[in-house]
């Protein structure tokens, strides 16, 4: 028998790994910024299902605010486009 | 299409292993002894911390000196940032200069918008930290939620429109080093009556006009929140100056 917060707790996981998954992968360093920031939503959900609300609050701040807000002045300061 | 098959493979093998792991793993059904000494002491019992918030009062009474060290390192990293930036007077003077792509800004929805939303951030980061003690929430996690509000208005406006209003570089650092210096004073002010360092009860009243207010917890939260909040401030005010200003300065210094 499986419960619906773990269904959901699976969905937000697999979420989470995609996005950071497509954010390694990304050229344009913009977008994998903002993929990064959905995986960080998508585990801020998983943090609150497990029942971790102290987490959640650091967390939604740091990773979806602060974290991108920086890379995104990094980017700035270089190119946008990742050349291999 | 090439590039999802790495993630199907990726997918595939975790939830291979979930399946093999799981039901090897022992079913934890009972609260761990010391899980349970927590529970029962936070607010009652003899070694009690009077806040009702298990998490703020293991982070700022139980454990309070491993928090009391990782602010520190949050300290060294937010000087370490500053040392990258150092400028002398007279730069910082002609960095606060407005530049000629700065003087519109973006477009009077957007700033609209953000004139509400910083004030919805401000109150709720204050009731995440002065809170702290009641309900989920501290000093961190409500200092880095006051951090959004001037990222904010830095990304709406400009840097140019937070140094106007007076909250420039050195108002951030002072904001920081009272928060900094107030940590420190309610951490030695036990030591005078002759107790530990970092105490808590009895030596702060848990209550203050009949209000919760869980003795040392919330003067921590407190200057926590106004240290976070000022450090990730003066950081972001440093990274807004335009990387052409930075380059005129370097070479100035390489002319002379």
């Amino acid at each position: 028998m499986i419960e619906i917060p773990l269904l959901m707790l699976l969905i937000t996981v697999i979420i989470g790994l995609i996005f950071s998954y497509l954010a390694i992968i990304e050229k344009d360093l913009l977008k994998a910024i903002g993929f990064s920031a959905i995986q960080a939503i998508a585990y801020a959900i998983a943090f609150y299902i497990l029942m971790a609300p102290d987490i959640v609050l650091a967390y939604v701040a740091v990773a979806v605010g602060i974290y991108s807000a920086l890379l995104i002045f990094v980017v700035s300061k270089t190119e946008r486009y990742e050349v291999v | 299409m090439k590039r999802l098959v790495p993630l199907i493979i990726l997918l595939i093998t975790i939830f291979g292993l979930a399946y093999y792991i799981t039901p090897k793993l022992p079913q934890q059904i009972e609260l761990r002894p010391l899980g349970e000494f927590y529970l029962e002491n936070s607010y009652f019992g003899d070694y009690s911390a009077k806040s009702p918030e298990v998490v703020t009062s293991i982070l700022w009474d139980y454990r309070g000196l491993d928090t009391l060290f990782e602010t520190s390192v949050f300290f060294i990293a937010i000087i370490g940032s500053l040392t990258l930036f150092r400028l002398n007077k007279k730069q910082e003077e002609e960095a606060k200069q407005k530049t000629e792509e700065f003087r519109i800004g973006l477009t009077l929805i957007i700033k609209s918008v953000t004139r509400v939303i910083v004030v919805m951030i401000l109150a709720v980061s204050a009731s995440i930290a002065l809170h702290g003690h009641l309900t989920p929430g501290g000093g961190f996690q409500g200092g880095s939620a006051l951090a959004i509000a001037p990222l904010l208005i830095i990304v709406a406006y400009s840097k140019y429109a937070l140094e106007e209003n007076g909250l420039d570089k050195t108002m951030a650092l002072i904001l920081r080093s009272v928060g900094l210096l107030g940590m420190a004073l309610v951490a030695l002010i036990p030591l005078l009556s002759g107790d530990f360092i970092m105490q808590n009860q009895p030596i702060f009243p848990a209550k203050l006009g009949g209000q919760l207010v869980s003795g040392s917890l919330i003067y921590y939260n407190f200057f926590e929140f106004l240290a976070v909040g000022a450090g990730f401030t003066a950081v972001f005010l440093l990274l807004a100056i335009p990387e052409k200003v930075f380059k005129k300065f370097l070479r100035r210094e390489a002319n002379e």
